[in-house]
């Protein structure tokens, strides 16, 4: 659905990628983790095609982003991580969008507003930036584009929402949709994400499905010195020392997004050996 | 599906351009009217003698239409220049073209019609009581005994006040449009701070051309040779019999004409929205 090949960008004279290769099927929730400022936004508006790769190419669906056609716009969604809202009602506003998508249902955005709890009347201008956010996320779910990008978007969520959110877009996608979430907020995605991407120094550093990962590693608390030694990485608690650990009985484990991302950014040579073996 | 152009993809572009933005643009006509008003009642009360004359009314229509309009044409893609705003607009499942289209749409064609229904508004019944002031308060010219004679209503095509280029050609009419699409340029072209950047780039545009015509033309012309204009030079030896003319060719003048008056703002139309296939964000 989406190949990334060889991708170098850049802004003017600071360097984001440099021969990323990355490549997205349908039916699967990606997870996109990174530092601030490794290029997460970036990648996602470079698929969108609101930015030009300056050397490489990427290829959506058969269409070339960057030319930003018709026909790619409405089967590409972007929810951005920054919120524009025109002063106009909820209803209006969704009357004057959503014509531009084929796909759209306004059934489904019903019941993910109902869902989100936010009113469908009245002016855009009044909602919390929460109900804003939600509400696109809504909408965003709602035209049933086969590739939807998302940055950040449980940004500004309250707790409860976060966990609608995850409910959502569990049930939003099918084998025709691919969808492929930016945070920092890695907690976020837990049980939701069925493959995790890392990006670092304008690379794709890991690139695993869940399967896989609680196949190859364990996650576990600790006071054991023997078992400490042998973690991949070990982060220390008050509970015990919270380690990742080779899976060397088989047995699949959970996998702590959190402690996995740290361990990739800290000790990414120890686990990428591990899972490249 | 073209992917170019579709009718109906464009009116439903235009149908949510109008709903978004039908309050601001309402308001800004009122506002836009109740300027005129205020300079008209200002000139009324200052001139009993010929208050609204032809050349007042065509100074406060183009006046108000460079900079209205310069200035409304400069906010047209200003959505651009603002992350937030700018991926929601290049994200609507609209082509390049259908989104300028929908900008000119606006920025050209209602605005000038707009802005000329609401000077008329204004203009027709304030001439009215300028006449009526003139009338009740003073029918000659002061110590004299010519007739003031009442004031008549601009006619836009075919004024008798306008400078010799406007009547002839329609150059401060259409000029307007060539100037205006400028700032359209400008909205896209510029991040922040487009009308004043825009003013700034046109006038560094005008100082090389004044440059290159006194220092480049005029230095490079044999002895005794100057240009009257664009179009024609003359050679002038202090004696009259010995003056010699060049002009360009007829077909060639008015080719050259035909584009000042109607090819420039189309051309920057055109940049337009090359700059626009090309905006990242």
């Amino acid at each position: 659905m989406v190949s990334v090949k060889d991708l170098t960008f850049s802004y003017r004279r600071r360097s984001v990628f440099r021969g990323l290769d990355l490549q997205l099927h349908p039916g699967h929730i990606y997870g996109l983790l990174g530092r601030n400022g490794t290029g997460k936004s970036t990648l996602l508006r470079n698929i969108a095609g609101f930015l030009f790769p300056r050397n490489g190419t990427i290829d959506v669906m058969g269409f070339e982003p960057g030319r930003r056609q018709p026909a790619f716009l409405q089967q590409t969604f972007l929810l951005p991580e920054e919120l524009y809202l025109p002063p106009v009602s909820v209803s209006r506003w969704i009357k004057n969008n959503a014509a531009f998508y084929p796909n759209f249902s306004m059934e489904q955005f019903r019941a993910y507003m109902t869902g989100f709890d936010i009113p469908a009347e009245g002016s855009m201008q009044e909602l919390s930036y929460g109900q804003q956010k939600k509400l696109l996320i809504s909408f965003a779910l709602a035209v049933n584009t086969p590739l939807l990008l998302m940055d950040e978007p449980t940004n500004g969520l309250d707790i409860l929402s976060k966990s609608q959110f995850r409910k959502v877009i569990a049930g939003a996608v099918d084998e025709k949709k691919c969808i492929l979430i930016s945070t920092h907020q890695v907690k976020d995605l837990e049980n939701l994400i069925d493959r995790i991407l890392v990006i670092e120094e304008g690379r794709i550093l890991f690139n695993q499905d869940m399967e896989t990962i609680s196949k190859k590693l364990t996650f576990s608390l600790s006071f054991d010195p023997t078992a400490t030694a042998d973690a991949l990485y070990c982060e220390s608690s008050l509970k015990g020392n919270a380690l990742v650990l080779p899976n060397t009985d088989g047995e699949d484990s959970r996998p702590d997004l959190e402690m996995l991302y740290k361990a990739i950014i800290l000790e990414g040579e120890k686990i990428n050996k591990l899972f490249n073996a | 599906m073209n992917q170019t152009f579709d009718l109906s993809r464009w009116l439903r572009l235009v149908g949510a351009h109008w709903t978004e933005n039908r309050k601001r643009y309402l308001l800004a006509l009122l506002a836009m009217g109740g300027m005129l008003i205020a300079w008209y009642a200002f000139l009324l009360s200052i001139d009993k003698f010929g208050p609204l004359n032809l050349f007042l009314q065509y100074t406060a229509y183009y006046c108000g239409l460079y900079i209205i309009g310069c200035f409304y044409a400069s906010t047209i893609f200003s959505q651009l220049g603002n992350k937030s705003q700018a991926i929601p607009y290049l994200a609507i499942p609209a082509s390049h073209l259908e989104k300028l289209l929908c900008g000119i749409l606006f920025g050209v064609v209602l605005f000038f019609l707009a802005y000329t229904c609401i000077f008329y508004i204004v203009d027709i019944p304030m001439v009215s009581m300028a006449n009526k002031i003139i009338a009740r308060e003073h029918q000659y010219w002061p110590k004299t005994m010519l007739p003031i004679g009442s004031v008549e209503v601009l006619n836009l095509w075919n004024n008798k006040w306008a400078p010799i280029p406007d009547k002839q050609y329609h150059l401060i009419f259409l000029g307007y449009f060539a100037i205006q699409s400028a700032f359209l340029l400008g909205s896209v072209y510029f991040v922040r701070w487009s009308f004043i950047k825009t003013i700034v780039a046109i006038l560094l545009f005008w100082l090389v051309l004044v440059f290159f015509m006194i220092k480049g033309l005029s230095a490079h012309m044999p002895e005794g040779w100057h240009y009257d204009s664009m179009l024609d030079w003359t050679n002038f030896s202090g004696q009259q019999l010995n003056t010699r003319f060049i002009r360009l060719p007829a077909l060639l003048e008015k080719l050259l004409l035909l584009s000042a008056q109607y090819c420039v703002a189309p051309a920057f139309w055109l940049i337009t929205y090359f700059r626009l296939k090309e905006k990242e964000v």
